[in-house]
């Protein structure tokens, strides 16, 4: 089936390299989480593969969609819903080739800059970030803020995630400035109960539109 | 698909160039280097290992790599990304033991060439499964690049391995002009090296007199 991205505002709940994967997607899924994005740059590719096709499984089993980072062959493998690419990763135009049109191929993009180079290549989404400060991963610039990310919204037509820093009490507020959903880590990765810290994320997404 | 691939096996080139593992992003990498010098009478197996560059650096050195000339029958593998191997056009790709296995890849990408470091008896039965197209084993001598993972595993296991499986087996760690004919004579398929390869100045002489002592 051709993956569709999610209507907004959607939540998209990336795995966290101290935690299983599996059970983190489990709990992120039983929580509402739209979009599961497998992300660990220290295991093998065995493991990776293993994961990816069990957290497909679980996905499809929920109506979500499993996106593999940085792997663009574990992606094909394991017949996920698509990749996401950072700066540092295969350029779109070669992860396009071997996809095909209808995979979802996401970057990460840290300035409008980026962002708009993504959109001309032919990127389905925009992760855009980081937005307020995160220790989830090492920064090297300070966060970019609301103002940037609906200064991306207004410019590009794509959907924009927003990541970075992203909680319960932030998070309708950048879906206020056009984001199309927000992706987090540790917000439920290190919550007690991730899966109620998901539904209570995503209940306050959803009160940003009313 | 079958003749296929025996056909690939039976012109797999006798000698491996493993890249150095300290190719850096920018330019005059010394795989480049390699490669131009590369004697003209001879094919190598040229498998790009870099755990230290990013995919991306990867994809640039990879397609570097591609559009120089090489000898006929030289094969350019990269070290376990498929992904990466498809966008260069490479020809096939070096799996660790720990990688996704080449049954599975081989859905992705049935034409490249899948080669396995075997170095236990579960691993050679999986590469034995999914038909590797080679296997790599090693350490067989003490080499320094490899110490951290122990002692070198000696000529006697790699005799069992080549033994024990109908699939060319590659001899690496320590490899030199002069203990080469000593894998060969255990059965090894062919030989595989790093830092024997370093000297660009001695390269091609390196691979001719390597020819010369492990031709069967």
């Amino acid at each position: 089936m051709t993956p569709v991205m999610p209507s907004s505002p959607f939540l998209c709940v990336i795995t966290d390299e101290a935690f299983c994967p599996l059970s983190l997607a489990k709990q992120a899924l039983k929580g509402g989480a739209a979009i599961i994005q497998l992300r660990h740059k220290h295991a093998s590719g065995n493991q990776l593969f293993l994961w990816a096709v069990e957290i497909c499984k679980l996905c499809h089993e929920h109506h979500a969609l499993c996106i593999i980072n940085d792997r663009v062959d574990i992606a094909m493998a394991s017949k996920a819903d698509g990749v996401h690419l950072g700066q540092q990763d295969m350029p779109i135009a070669a992860a396009r080739q071997l996809l095909g049109e209808h995979r979802i191929i996401g970057i990460s993009a840290s300035s409008l800059h980026e962002a708009m180079q993504a959109e001309n290549d032919g990127a389905d989404y925009i992760g855009f970030g980081h937005i307020f400060p995160t220790s989830s991963k090492e920064k090297d610039y300070s966060p970019l803020g609301p103002e940037t990310l609906r200064q991306a919204t207004a410019l590009l037509s794509l959907p924009i995630i927003a990541i970075g820093g992203i909680n319960h009490e932030n998070a309708a507020s950048l879906i206020s400035c056009g984001a199309s959903g927000v992706a987090v880590i540790s917000a439920i990765s290190r919550a007690q109960d991730p899966a109620l810290a998901t539904q209570k994320l995503l209940s306050s997404i959803n009160r940003s539109r009313s | 698909m079958n003749d296929n691939r025996t056909k690939k096996k039976a012109f797999l080139p006798r000698l491996c160039l493993i890249s150095s593992g300290e190719e850096r992003a920018d330019n005059g990498t010394l795989l480049l280097k390699q490669l131009a010098l590369l004697p003209r009478s001879h094919s190598c197996m040229v498998q790009i290992r870099e755990k230290k560059l990013n995919a991306k650096e990867l994809l640039t050195l990879a397609l570097k790599a591609r559009e120089i000339e090489l000898p006929e029958g030289t094969l350019l593998l990269i070290n376990e990304r498929v992904d990466l191997a498809l966008a260069a056009r490479l020809d096939g790709v070096h799996l660790p033991e720990n990688a996704c296995s080449a049954t599975v890849l081989r859905t992705i990408a049935p034409t490249l060439i899948y080669g396995c470091s075997v170095h236990s008896q579960s691993a050679l039965h999986l590469a034995e499964k999914a038909s590797a197209d080679y296997l790599l084993f090693g350490p067989v001598f003490d080499t320094p690049s490899k110490r951290i993972y122990g002692p070198p595993q000696g000529l006697e296991k790699l005799g069992e391995l080549c033994q024990a499986t109908s699939l060319p087996v590659f001899a690496l760690g320590g490899i030199t002009q002069k203990n080469a004919p000593l894998c060969m004579a255990k059965g090894a398929y062919g030989i595989a090296a790093l830092s024997l390869f370093h000297d660009t100045a001695r390269f091609a002489e390196t691979i001719e007199e390597l020819y010369i002592h492990i031709n069967p």
